[in-house]
């Protein structure tokens, strides 16, 4: 294999793996202060693709390029980045809530149904073919000595690390993070200390989801918009999620790219056959779990008696 | 009607081995699995290679699929019973989606995304057990369904059950009582995988054809849904959740509906009593069955 | 002790009313649609069922059967997997009494389905299921689809005797549709010389090719095929272009759904494809588009376009049936669907072989811009590849 080559799968890994990042820290932020595995993260950011689509579309005209569609654009983000924090409230309010204090398998159980609904609902008012998201800008791809890279996959890989950098300066610097870390730590206490729990829980989900929608529309760019499109790629970023150590945001971040490269190059480099890409996954989440069952970046705890 | 009432109760059979196995596991051991599609997966994939290419008769399939997912259950089993709640079913649900993932790939054994087709239907004393006509099936299926719930009842009372409650209600306590907590978390995984492979090589003689779009992740997620709409820890309630599940997907077809409403509605009737559910009834429909032991009659109090 | 009474008595109240209210009586003829609605593989299933439910609509228009029965249609959900098609035409044979049934879409499906077809006597015409053994089941299951057969032997030679090509590679889905296309093009490609150098899958779902994509833009071939279902090839086209790939595309019948151009536009350019003969220049076809998208607003697939075609195909046979005897003969109804000869449909002139099978040609097109040209029509005649127009 040539340099330009290997270096082209570095590059695809690389930015495949901010896309599931991208995915990830919303799913970790949630899973960080819950300690709940919300199944339903995929189709608000599904729904969130939706909303932003429609949005971008009407402001946008049959303009498809210029500073008018970049505002589109940006405007579109936004709001879309509201409806789904407000979705995920909602979804919070209804169907987890009451559910604080059930066994663990109570909210998982939820969280598929109200994946359920959400996905099938859009399959049935929006259709379910792909919608395509016209890029905003020019995506002509960079070349450099062979090795090519898009506008989209640097936009990809920056948003990505600046949210990671944003999101973890709001976790460990501001008031409202201590009490996000005083609530994950121990819900009563942190209520005893004056904390207000359910506005703290109601935060968590509305930045989660907001940061879902800002993924949903990025990567809609790449994949289109369609009713399933939460799925297989929620799936993917949870396990990146798991694989850093779930409820880390460096860790999300980490996992994401990581498994994004180890899924190119047990293709490219190491010629498993490229139908078993789900299974270089799912088998190395595996083996991660058991070696390092709190994820590469995570704390082991011990359990307490 | 009748006929297709039939295949519900077939499918609700079927359902109910898989759903079954997974209370072992999930009701009685606490261990959150989502990994049955792919003992399924590898139960009906032996039936359906071994009938097809070696012309192994179904019954002669079944030991080998039963002991093949015994043994992937062992497999996963050993190593991720370590793990706990979410990651456990997160490391299962990878499981049961590479099975998936292999079986489409391998192309030369299992024929990859074309599956396997003309799979021989069951015969006994040269009476052959006819899918179509549904009856002798229904009748086959109840026998396996009768024999896994009694087999299951006899286990729940028995030193394995009681050591399999004790780790779920309390894994440091039962430990230090000299329960080998590894041991018995592992027979209730074979356990549960076994029966869940038996369902497998059923679905094959039944469907007559197998691909491996069957045995998606929607699978384990039904199962799990029969055994906790039923009542966790709780066998009969297991097998009452699967026939209630399979009423609900059908529920269009059952109501002569499906002309008049859209085909989603039935996946969004599915979230709605799933969340539902689990907001005004999380032990399930009938509860947990509270067993007294060293009394005969395991009868609620 | 008491719950679960209570429950029995809740569940058998509601069977009782289920098999009431199933039992309504209509009296004009039904007919059957099974594919999938829901799931990953839904919009196949929702773009086929749109063409029956339009060829019913525009039957019924026109008076129905013998001017006084009106055709119902009866969708059942397959999700794509064989386990719910069986139980979709358990319902149908059972409570609907179909006169004949339009699908299943997938060929995993159909297999199951075909067998209980033929078991219980019930006319089935797929418009998708590209399986070479799928008609071989019985006299009952027909198709309005060529097999994969004869596209990808058309396909073969084509690609090798007329565009030159003597080494290709591919990249197609691991489902039965695209992986069984690939097959039957490479095998016809190498025995007439040429050769397959590369041959990458990916998984249903998966949107990013990248890495598969840069493996074969290594291995240099002159030309990729892409047999896959629209989405997926405007993403490989896509993303392609991002590689600075300069290798041709050709492509299959997946190509000829216009949305395409919607997802893909100027990446088209420069395709070769193989698709329905003579569809693009037909009027009846045009027609057939316009009303399909007036209606529900998207575009049909060649698969819906068969559809369609299978849909009228049943609804003539039947009409036929019905005036010779006053009823809705499941067998009769087989033979007048057997005995279709020159139907001129959307799809173009359908006849069907002993086996079931379309006696089809296959159309040569190559995209100019995001507009496909028709080149010419072709057929394969013992192994020797033939224009036909």
């Amino acid at each position: 294999m040539g340099i330009a080559e290997f270096f082209q799968h570095l590059t695809n890994g690389l930015t495949l793996g901010g896309i599931y990042a991208l995915i990830a820290l919303g799913y970790t932020m949630v899973y960080g202060i819950l300690k709940f595995i919300n199944f339903a993260h995929g189709d608000v950011l599904m729904v969130g693709s939706y909303a932003g689509l429609f949005i971008y579309n009407a402001l946008r005209g049959d303009a498809s390029l210029g500073p008018w569609v970049l505002i589109a654009f940006f405007l579109a983000m936004l709001a879309s980045m509201v409806i789904s924090a407000l979705l995920g409230v909602t979804i919070e309010r209804v169907a987890y809530k009451p559910l604080r204090k059930a066994t663990r398998l109570a909210p998982l159980l939820s969280a598929i149904g109200v994946s359920f609904i959400l996905s099938n609902s859009a399959a049935w008012a929006f259709g379910t073919n792909s919608k395509k998201f016209h890029y905003p800008f020019d995506n002509t791809p960079f070349v450099f000595k062979g090795v090519v890279i898009t506008p989209h996959q640097i936009l990809i890989l920056s948003v990505s690390l600046v949210m990671m950098v944003i999101l973890k300066i709001f976790v460990d610097r501001t008031r409202m993070g201590k009490a996000m870390r005083a609530t994950s730590l121990d819900q009563q206490t942190a209520m005893l200390m004056g904390i207000n729990v359910d506005r703290v829980i109601s935060l968590t989900f509305s930045i989660g989801s907001a940061l879902a929608a800002v993924g949903g529309i990025l990567i809609a760019l790449d994949f289109k918009v369609y009713a399933t499109m939460g799925t297989m790629t929620g799936l993917k970023a949870f396990v990146a999620a798991v694989f850093g150590g779930i409820g880390n945001i460096t860790g999300a971040m980490v996992g994401g790219i990581l498994l994004g490269i180890l899924e190119t190059f047990g293709v490219a480099i190491f010629g498993i056959p490229s139908g078993l890409k789900d299974t270089i996954a799912f088998g190395v989440l595996i083996i991660i779990l058991l070696v390092k069952p709190a994820g590469l970046l995570g704390k082991d705890e011990k359990e307490k008696v | 009607m009748l006929n297709f009432f039939l295949l519900i109760l077939i499918y609700s059979g079927i359902y109910a081995l898989m759903a079954l196995g997974q209370n072992v596991i999930t009701g009685y051991g606490g261990m959150l699995s989502l990994t049955q599609a792919g003992f399924f997966a590898i139960g009906s994939y032996a039936t359906a290679i071994l009938s097809t290419r070696f012309g192994f008769s179904f019954w002669a399939t079944l030991p080998p699929a039963a002991l093949l997912s015994a043994l992937c259950g062992l497999l996963i089993g050993l190593p991720t019973l370590r793990l706990k709640g979410d990651y456990l079913a997160i490391a299962t649900l990878g499981f049961g989606e590479i099975v998936r993932n292999v079986l489409n790939n391998w192309d030369s054994l299992t024929r990859g995304p074309m599956g396997i087709q003309k799979i021989p239907m069951p015969t006994i004393f040269g009476f052959v057990i006819n899918p179509y006509t549904k009856y002798s099936f229904l009748v086959m299926v109840v026998i396996f369904v009768a024999i896994a719930y009694v087999l299951f009842q006899r286990l729940a009372r028995s030193r394995m059950g009681r050591a399999l409650a004790a780790i779920r209600e309390d894994e440091i306590a039962a430990e230090a009582m000299g329960i080998n907590i590894t041991k018995y978390k592992v027979y209730a995984f074979i356990l549960g995988a076994s029966v869940a492979g038996i369902a497998g090589s059923l679905q094959a003689v039944f469907t007559l054809s197998v691909t491996p779009g069957t045995y998606t992740f929607m699978v384990s997620v039904m199962v799990l849904c029969m055994v906790v709409l039923g009542g966790m820890g709780n066998f009969k309630a297991s097998i009452l959740g699967a026939f209630i599940i399979q009423l609900i997907s059908y529920f269009p077809q059952l109501t002569g509906l499906t002309s008049v409403i859209p085909p989603q509605f039935k996946q969004i009737l599915f979230g709605l009593i799933l969340v539902v559910m689990m907001i005004w009834r999380p032990q399930g429909l009938l509860g947990r069955e509270e067993i007294r032991y060293g009394n005969e009659e395991g009868e609620k109090a | 002790m008491k719950k679960s009474l209570l429950i029995t008595v809740a569940l058998v109240a509601l069977i009782s009313v289920s098999v009431f209210a199933g039992g309504s009586g209509e009296t004009g003829p039904k007919i059957g649609f099974i594919g999938p609605m829901t799931g990953d593989n839904a919009n196949y299933g929702i773009l086929c069922n749109n063409s029956v439910i339009l060829a019913v609509e525009q039957f019924n228009a026109k008076g129905g059967i013998d001017g006084k029965l009106k055709v119902t249609l009866v969708t059942e959900d397959s999700e794509g997997v064989p386990e719910k098609g069986l139980s979709a035409i358990e319902k149908l044979s059972s409570s609907d009494k179909i006169s004949g049934l339009i699908g299943p879409v997938f060929t995993g499906v159909a297999f199951a389905v075909g067998e209980r077809v033929q078991n219980e006597g019930i006319v089935m015409l797929s418009p998708s299921a590209t399986h070479a053994d799928i008609t071989s089941i019985g006299d009952y299951v027909f198709r309005t689809v060529v097999s994969d057969g004869l596209q990808g032997e058309v396909a073969g030679h084509y690609f090798y005797e007329k565009l030159g090509y003597r080494t290709i590679g591919v990249l197609y889905a691991k489902n039965d549709y695209s992986q069984g296309l690939f097959e039957g093009m490479t095998a016809s490609f190498e025995k007439a010389g040429g050769k397959m150098i590369i041959s990458e899958a990916f998984q249903v779902g998966d949107k990013d090719f990248k890495t598969q994509l840069t493996k074969i833009r290594s291995a240099n071939p002159e030309a990729i095929y892409i047999p896959n279902y629209t989405a997926e090839m405007a993403q490989i086209l896509e993303q392609a272009s991002q590689l600075g790939i300069k290798i041709p595309f050709v492509s299959c019948d997946g190509f000829s759904n216009p949305d395409i151009y919607n997802l893909a536009g100027d990446f088209t350019h420069g395709v070769v494809y193989v698709g329905p003969a003579q569809v693009a220049e037909s009027q009846a076809y045009s027609k057939f588009k316009s009303d399909y998208e007036k209606k529900f607003g998207v575009s049909p697939d060649s698969f819906a376009t068969n559809a369609f075609d299978g849909a009228n195909i049943l609804l003539a046979a039947m009409e036929k049936v019905y005036k010779a005897t006053g009823k809705f003969d499941r067998k009769a109804i087989r033979d007048a669907v057997a005995a279709t000869k020159d139907y001129q449909g959307v799809t173009g002139t359908v006849n069907f072989a002993e086996n079931g099978d379309l006696v089809a040609y296959q159309g040569l097109y190559r995209v100019n811009g995001t507009t496909p040209e028709y080149i010419g029509t072709f057929t394969v005649v013992d192994g020797v590849l033939t224009q036909v127009d």
